[in-house]
């Protein structure tokens, strides 16, 4: 671990207003004025990530859709140009080498935008896999600059500064715009449950990151009448812990498959062959052993990473991969893997905390009310 | 009361490296978390404590404070009984960031060999000098 920390484009502005840790080898803002305030603004209102340090990747030539078909499980066949999807990518045995979302720009061009402390093991994933296909796989992640704005005031904060009308882009829809004179690529997606825009800032490299820095400020600008906040990866994780979703590295990796990690709706069996497939088929037809769960608690309590989960009758069937104190929901959340049960289904459970079993029940996710918050939300704010 | 560089350090306690102040009160000493602590914490959202009776070591965990992200075990400033806890810090754990030497305090404890242990503990001048180093080495 001797590698040198690295920084993106915007690490004068973390350096200034943020509190920095280092993540995934990358000097980054773990909070700016604290996670439950930043996680607030993004439920309620509007906030802004800086996620230039996710690995980014474009795939291009005319295989492109049959490279990325047989290396990724999700379908990109039926991806149409302007969309993305999220998906994952196995190895032989099943195990998930990461998770990403894939971006298909024209039918040959391909973007693919994965975790950043797999940056260097996806691309050399992707090489190696390629032999036979006639594609060019080129890691840009130095090149372009990474903003998520989200929350139920994303898209009128954006709108502010954006050529494109932003209400016509819908949900995984994506296209090139201009925002503040600076050439993007929006997307409506994002990790945190809310609705919401990924931007990309094409011209925007680590030794010119003037278009990164000129709209990062832009859009805290734009937002300031909803009370944007810039937020850092505190907030980045109890969001998308709230939300349900995973972080590879704690909820999934090589030694879990995309069906024990209930993430079956980017496994497509009947699309052809990928790398992986018989494993996993071999895995749907015997049945899982063990699954991903949402729990809550019902007492005091706040699950960890490692922390060991238990039956109603004290009998040890799992144990927690994430975990964290919701600050929406005002108590301890986590999610983590059971051991598979047949014909029952299993509520209440107990999570030992420093030797003591505190109760806690398995719940679907999202955490919270999804008619309240989130990009299903029924009420407007 | 002083401020090194941000962080509170009141006169008239004592103090240990695991962040942790005692103010003695007649036969009894009252224990809590530093300014720093709860500083570092930040946006303390749970406080597992012991409960009255318990008997706590110098030195040796006694309970825990969670922030969003992490863990902290609070280890004991000096050893003895615990006569009374902080029940307000259960219910609102916010307090030990707003008030960590008033409404935050944690325990009351009937010490059991306060006079030895004593000297293990930093007086308020001490104390200043070693906030001066910490905030130093950042």
């Amino acid at each position: 671990m001797t590698e040198e920390t690295r920084r993106t484009q915007l690490y004068e502005v973390h350096k200034k207003k943020g509190k920095l840790t280092v993540f995934a080898g990358f000097e980054m803002p773990i909070w700016y004025k604290g996670v439950i305030l930043e996680h607030l603004a993004v439920r309620n209102s509007v906030g802004i990530f800086d996620i230039s340090h996710m690995g980014r990747v474009l795939v291009t030539g005319i295989d492109s859709e049959r490279f990325l078909n047989h290396v990724i499980t999700n379908n990109v066949s039926a991806l149409q140009p302007n969309s993305a999807q999220y998906s994952v990518m196995c190895n032989a045995n099943g195990g998930i080498i990461d998770d990403f979302v894939v971006y298909r720009l024209n039918p040959e061009k391909i973007l693919i935008v994965f975790n950043a402390s797999n940056r260097k093991k996806d691309y050399n994933w992707l090489i190696r896999n390629a032999e036979g296909f006639d594609v060019e796989i080129k890691d840009i992640s130095n090149n372009v600059a990474m903003f998520a704005v989200q929350g139920p005031k994303a898209e009128e904060t954006l709108q502010k500064l954006s050529s494109t009308g932003l209400s016509k882009i819908g949900r995984f829809k994506c296209e090139h715009s201009r925002m503040a004179d600076v050439k993007v690529f929006i997307s409506r997606t994002g990790y945190t449950g809310e609705d919401g825009f990924e931007v990309f800032v094409w011209d925007a490299s680590l030794s010119k990151p003037g278009n990164a820095v000129k709209l990062w400020n832009a859009i805290l600008e734009a937002g300031e009448f909803s009370g944007i906040e810039p937020c850092g990866l505190g907030a980045r994780d109890t969001l998308r812990l709230e939300a349900g979703m995973c972080l590879y590295g704690n909820d999934i990796d090589e030694s879990t498959t995309p069906l024990e990690a209930r993430l079956s709706f980017v496994v497509k069996f009947r699309k052809g062959s990928f790398i992986g497939k018989e494993a996993l088929l071999k895995q749907k037809n015997e049945g899982i052993k063990r699954k991903r769960v949402g729990i809550r608690m019902v007492e005091q309590g706040i699950p960890r990473p490692g922390f060991d989960i238990y039956d109603d009758e004290e009998e040890k069937i799992g144990y927690i991969t994430s975990g964290t104190f919701s600050p929406l929901l005002k108590c301890g959340i986590g999610m983590g893997y059971i051991r598979t049960v047949q014909d029952q289904k299993r509520d209440l459970i107990n999570i030992k905390i420093r030797n003591r079993l505190i109760k806690g029940k398995i719940v679907s996710s999202p955490f919270y009310d999804a008619e309240i918050y989130g990009y299903k939300r029924k009420t407007t704010t | 009361m002083v401020k090194v560089e941000g962080y509170e350090v009141p006169e008239g306690l004592y103090y240990t490296k695991d962040f942790e102040w005692i103010k003695v009160e007649g036969d009894k000493i009252r224990m809590g978390l530093t300014d720093y602590a709860q500083k570092q914490l930040r946006e303390i959202v749970y406080a597992e404590l012991p409960s009255s009776g318990t008997v706590i070591k110098q030195n040796e965990p006694y309970g825990t404070a969670e922030s969003v992200k992490a863990v902290s075990d609070m280890i004991a400033a000096i050893s003895g009984t615990v006569e009374e806890i902080n029940t307000e810090v259960q219910s609102k754990p916010e307090i030990l960031n707003e008030d960590p030497y008033g409404k935050g305090w944690l325990l009351i404890v009937k010490p059991s060999n306060l006079q030895a242990e004593l000297s293990n503990l930093m007086d308020f001048n001490q104390a200043v000098q070693w906030h001066k180093t910490l905030v130093k080495e950042g």
